[in-house]
């Protein structure tokens, strides 16, 4: 392994002209990419720019159709991951691959060459936790990971990989899942790591700001292909979101004013249970009105999930009362509230939004099926279901190749742009957006947002759950902060001050007392 | 992996073609019985004779064909049982307990006219036959819906609730039939009474009609998958049950239904094997060794990766090599469990030719190391 004698400044890693074309793409074209030991330099690009595709080739999972990587110098080529692990290159994945039944110690030396058939967990506890100390890590070893937040399931994923002898390490999404504080020791521990002289590769689609205050140089993919290539130090949250999507992209919306029409949705005193048959709402009192965006703002696990599943009709409320248009839906089916005019939009857009193996017109069909327009005498209308998927297509701007393609085969942005096309194409009167932009690109949140907003101004009522507090505040005409099951209070979004919503978030603060 | 100046490697299939998939099993078929060869070869005979020996009498035979055809329309029948529940996740293990209660419906529709009493009752077939096919569907359909209730209502695993129906089932059929039981036969040796002979199912060219009910079924279910609201809701719900809820699938009806689907059509299995095929007209014996024919269903089902129409040519294969294979073992004096042999290895290499529907193999020239 060529671990020992690496001098800051040494090329950890180079690929030249990587190329790898998929059927009617090219995901990577002539990729050209380096990195020096002791640095950190971020790939940059939106949802679909080719990002995944380069970083497996990097780890070995997918082997390029053309070009050639380098690690210290030395020509390399990756038959599998195990290959790249050998030479020194680590991963961190977004979704995390750890075991969760086991401890954190048992995860990190599983697939270690020397982990053998007798494990000596005592002599790894020892060499983890001096890595732990040299890095300023603070994790239990003996801790289950399912015990683990996300920030910290991350730390036990790139321990993994250092234990491993990893010197170049590829991060990616490092900071989506992860609250302000352990974004901030995270943000610290990569800077132990440089001084190291071990070169760090985050790929990124959003939070953009936190890119710039730890990587040294940037290079910001679109469409398979390298638009910029930059020192971070010249670099604005502006001019790299628009390399990224290739024109201008606004931060801040305007909240639009609607003339305020008929309370739509009143909720009254309702609670519901979790999966695990915990209290996580308790009764929570409510309205929305036409046009008008409520946002409850709120650090996920605290009952807004629950809230927006109960609204949906997907969970039994354990007590109040729901009332849509002045009719008491408490108890309707979700297949009722469709048909009356609710629109949910599902966080989980992969497991409960969409079906991965349907087509995209068998996607849209989703909302339709039970449409009489759509399904005359229990026969689908497959080619106007079809017109209206291309409807969608060209509308929302969904890059995808046919409407015959699997929705598994699109990216997150233009799978909740799918789906948003189909909720709010049903004119709902209520429009659950739960987490509508977690995870989205700039160009794709900058997007959805103005679809919230034009939905609002038809008159729609909506309720939009978010963790991202800038948006609730940019968007909502009024702001709940959500925390343990409970609305901390209702405010004006105009006069809601972020340093108190984040704070009643947090729990930080007492609840108020609606007026 | 290089060979010579080529190299060979896997790679992901993006799309599967109707064309593709149909080679890939012929392809399979091939190898598998490549692979007996050696059984016979083992046993001295040439295999090309022993082939040819099972496929005519299979398929050629005037005495062969007929039980080729009434082994494949029982099988079909198990294959779309098995394939609606299998289109909504669910596995329907319990073909055999279904076909059971099935057939001892219909029995018990011709024991209310009075047909244990007399084999020459004249009775008219055009009331009788049709009651005793529904009572079949609807048998097999209750014993169906205890699994698929139990599924929708409290996620109870429906492997396990219909392999167990299949136990209580079994010892049902001999409850009724031998000493002593309602349905008991003349001759009390364990058989069920006769049909009269005036409610024997119609013949068609010495087929029972029962063909064009499996076949009709086939069909009927290719249409209700690919252009119904109810086939839409079935695949939506098997493929992902979480998102199914979200778009107002009901949980608890979609296992339900598919239950119900499924154990009419074995039902109806049941109803042919027992009341349909010519010189049976009895619950025989051996009815267990129907229940284990049903499995096949099962392969059948998945080989056609849950398309009724692809399943009619497998139904028709696995038929005639049950019979060609038994027929062989007596002529060329092979061991015993040649057609067993024969049919294990075929589906073995069926299953594992499947690894193609999802990679293919390319050669790439190499080029020269520089």
């Amino acid at each position: 392994m060529p671990m020992e004698g690496i001098k800051r400044g040494d090329t950890a890693l180079e690929a030249r002209g990587i190329t790898k074309r998929y059927p009617g793409v090219v995901a990577n074209d002539h990729i050209d990419f380096e990195i020096k030991a002791g640095e950190v330099h971020a790939i940059l690009g939106e949802n679909g720019a080719g990002k995944t595709t380069l970083m497996n080739i990097l780890f070995g999972l997918v082997q390029p159709d053309e070009g050639e990587i380098y690690v210290y110098s030395e020509k390399v080529n990756f038959r599998s991951p195990l290959d790249a692990i050998d030479l020194g290159i680590g991963m961190v994945h977004q979704n995390r691959k750890l075991i969760p039944a086991h401890s954190v110690i048992e995860n990190i030396i599983l697939g270690h060459p020397r982990a053998g058939n007798i494990l000596n967990l005592k002599r790894t506890g020892e060499e983890i936790t001096e890595l732990c100390d040299k890095y300023g890590y603070k994790i239990d070893l003996k801790a289950k990971v399912w015990q683990l937040s996300e920030g910290e399931k991350q730390v036990v994923e790139i321990l993994k990989a250092l234990y491993r002898g990893a010197k170049i390490l590829i991060l990616d999404e490092p900071t989506s899942a992860l609250a302000p504080p352990e974004t901030k020791k995270l943000l610290a521990s990569i800077k132990a790591m440089t001084r190291d002289e071990l070169a760090i590769i985050p790929f990124i689609t959003h939070k953009l700001p936190i890119v710039l205050t730890v990587s040294e140089r940037v290079t910001v993919l679109r469409r398979g292909k390298i638009t910029a290539r930059l020192a971070t130090a010249g670099a604005t949250e502006e001019s790299l979101a628009k390399e990224m999507v290739g024109r201008e992209v606004i931060f801040r919306l305007e909240r639009v004013e609607v003339e305020k029409g008929k309370p739509i949705l009143q909720v009254e005193n309702l609670s519901a249970l979790n999966d695990k048959r915990f209290l996580a709402l308790k009764g929570v009192s409510f309205s929305v009105h036409e046009g008008e965006i409520f946002g409850i703002a709120g650090v996920s696990g605290n009952g807004q999930q629950v809230l927006a599943e109960v609204l949906a009709g997907l969970r039994k409320a354990e007590g109040g009362k729901v009332l849509l248009d002045g009719i008491n839906i408490t108890h309707s089916s979700s297949l009722e509230r469709w048909q009356m005019g609710v629109g949910y939009i599902p966080s989980e857009r992969v497991e409960v939004g969409s079906i991965g193996d349907f087509s995209l017109v068998e996607n849209v069909a989703m909302n339709y099926y039970f449409d009489d327009d759509f399904a005359k005498h229990g026969i689908m209308d497959h080619k106007k279901l079809r017109k209206l998927t291309q409807e969608f297509i060209s509308e929302y701007d969904v890059a995808a190749p046919s409407p015959n393609t699997t929705a598994k085969s699109l990216s997150g942005g233009n799978l909740q742009k799918l789906i948003l096309a189909r909720v709010i194409s049903r004119k709902p009167r209520l429009l659950i957006a739960n987490l509508p932009t977690q995870g989205l690109d700039v160009g794709a949140t900058e997007f959805v947002q103005n679809k919230l907003i034009q939905a609002k101004k038809e008159k729609a009522g909506i309720l939009l759950i978010s963790e991202d507090l800038d948006e609730i505040l940019s968007l909502s005409d009024w702001v709940a902060p959500i925390y343990e099951g409970e609305l901390m209070g209702i405010f004006p979004g105009g006069e809601a001050k972020r340093e108190n919503i984040g704070a009643m978030m947090a729990g930080l603060k007492q609840k108020v007392e609606v007026i | 992996m290089k060979l010579g100046n080529y190299e060979v490697k896997l790679e992901k299939r993006l799309e599967l073609t109707a064309w593709e998939a149909a080679t890939i099993s012929i392809l399979a078929i091939f190898v598998a019985l490549a692979l007996v060869s050696f059984i016979f070869l083992q046993a001295g005979v040439n295999p090309l004779t022993g082939y040819k020996e099972i496929f005519t009498y299979a398929f050629a035979n005037p005495f062969g064909l007929p039980l080729t055809i009434n082994r494949s329309i029982f099988l079909l029948l198990c294959t779309c049982a098995f394939i609606i529940p299998i289109r909504a996740g669910l596995w329907n293990i319990g073909m055999a307990g279904q076909l059971y209660v099935g057939a001892l419906a219909a029995f018990a529709v011709a024991f209310a006219f009075g047909a244990k009493e007399s084999h020459s009752l004249d009775l008219s077939p055009g009331i009788v036959i049709p009651l005793m096919m529904v009572a079949a569907a609807l048998g097999g359909a209750a014993i169906g819906a205890i699994a698929g209730f139990l599924k929708g209502r409290f996620n109870t695993n429906e492997i396990v609730v219909t392999m167990m129906l299949n136990f209580i089932t079994f010892w049902l059929v001999p409850f009724m039939i031998k000493e002593g039981g309602l349905f008991m036969g003349a001759s009390g040796e364990g058989e069920g009474f006769k049909l009269s002979s005036s409610i024997y199912a119609p013949l068609i060219m010495g087929v029972p009609f029962t063909i064009f009910i499996a076949l009709g079924l086939a069909v009927l279910l290719y249409f209700l998958f690919a252009k119904t609201k109810i086939g839409y809701q079935i695949k939506a719900y098997g493929l992902s049950p979480a998102a199914a809820k979200y778009a107002g699938i009901s949980s608890f009806k979609i296992p339900l239904l598919v239950f119900i689907m499924g154990g009419a059509i074995a039902g109806l299995a049941g109803y042919h094997y027992f009341a349909a095929v010519p010189g049976v007209y009895k619950i025989t014996k051996n009815y267990g060794d129907f229940g284990d024919l049903a499995f096949y269903g099962i392969i059948c089902g998945l080989i056609s990766q849950g398309n009724p129409l692809a399943a009619i040519p497998f139904a028709l294969l696995f038929g005639g090599l049950t019979n060609g294979g038994r027929f062989v073992q007596g002529k060329l004096k092979l061991g015993f469990g040649i057609d067993y042999a024969l049919l294990g290895v075929l589906m073995i290499i069926l299953v594992a030719f499947q690894f193609f529907y999802r990679y293919k193999i390319v050669w790439m020239k190499t080029e020269k190391e520089k």
